[in-house]
């Protein structure tokens, strides 16, 4: 290249950006466009944009905030239930029931050392429902291959990131009840 | 170079800081996106003592991009 063709070429690419950009190509003439028209949002626009989006953020975080301590000054009561069938669920088996609401669907378990544990069937992933595996002894959610402990709720591996809820549960003249329930990863 | 790309040349460089400028909002939004999923969690998991300190890091940073967006100026050339 030439010593001329090099400082006209330098020269182009130092000029106006317009200029630089001028729409040249034979596929643009079958696809005309203004420029300006492609310029519609600019980045002091965009800048402008993401800041309304830092506020939303922001009066998110705060609101949800807010929100749970709101609700944490709140007394939960939890009236106790008596979990139909329980008595006669075998070892290695498991059951469904609906507690402390109709909406609040709750998996029984009675672990291969006999022993009776409930926990909340929402996996803390992205809800989906969790199930017992007898194989395993463990909790599993299909979902994203979770897998949680039978004893605690506590994760085991996966996604998740806080363990299943717990549901307090008492034994009465032979009958599985629950009492309770605590959120998982609840520290008190 | 002719007179019109020296006209320019103040514009290229106010470009550069609204680039500059727009490059910390993102990282400043991708943050504060953070920090909501975190707020979310801890409220989800009832880790209440956790939430303040998480709300204060957000309005930190909703205070600096508020900053980058009414302060920061270029300075004009004489």
């Amino acid at each position: 290249m030439s010593s001329k063709n090099l400082s006209k070429t330098i020269e182009k690419v130092l000029s106006d950006e317009r200029e630089v950009r001028a729409a040249t190509a034979p596929y643009q003439a079958e696809f005309p466009y203004e420029r300006d028209d492609e310029a519609q949002v600019t980045r002091r626009e965009f800048c402008g944009f993401l800041a309304v989006t830092s506020t939303a953020l922001f009066l998110s975080a705060a609101g949800f905030a807010g929100k749970a301590a709101y609700d944490s000054t709140k007394i939960e009561a939890f009236p106790p239930l008596k979990i139909e069938g329980a008595k006669d669920l075998e070892i290695g088996s498991a059951l469904n029931f609906r507690y402390p609401t109709e909406m609040d669907t709750a998996i029984l378990i009675r672990a291969a050392n006999g022993n009776f544990y409930a926990f909340g069937q929402k996996c803390t992933h992205l809800s989906c429902p969790v199930y017992y595996a007898k194989e395993s002894d463990r909790i599993e959610c299909p979902c994203h291959e979770a897998g949680f402990d039978v004893k605690t709720g506590n994760v085991l591996y996966g996604p998740p990131p806080r363990p299943l809820d717990r549901i307090a549960i008492e034994m009465q003249n032979g009958e599985v009840w629950a009492m309770g329930r605590i959120a998982g990863g609840h520290e008190s | 170079m002719n007179g019109d790309s020296n006209k320019s040349r103040p514009t290229r460089g106010i470009t550069a800081i609204f680039q500059a400028k727009l490059v910390l909002m993102v990282m400043i939004n991708l943050a504060q996106l953070w920090i909501l999923a975190a707020t979310i969690e801890a409220a989800l998991a009832r880790h209440y003592k956790e939430l303040a300190p998480l709300v204060v890091a957000s309005g930190v940073c909703w205070l600096i991009s508020l900053s980058i967006i009414f302060w920061w100026k270029p300075l004009r050339r004489r």
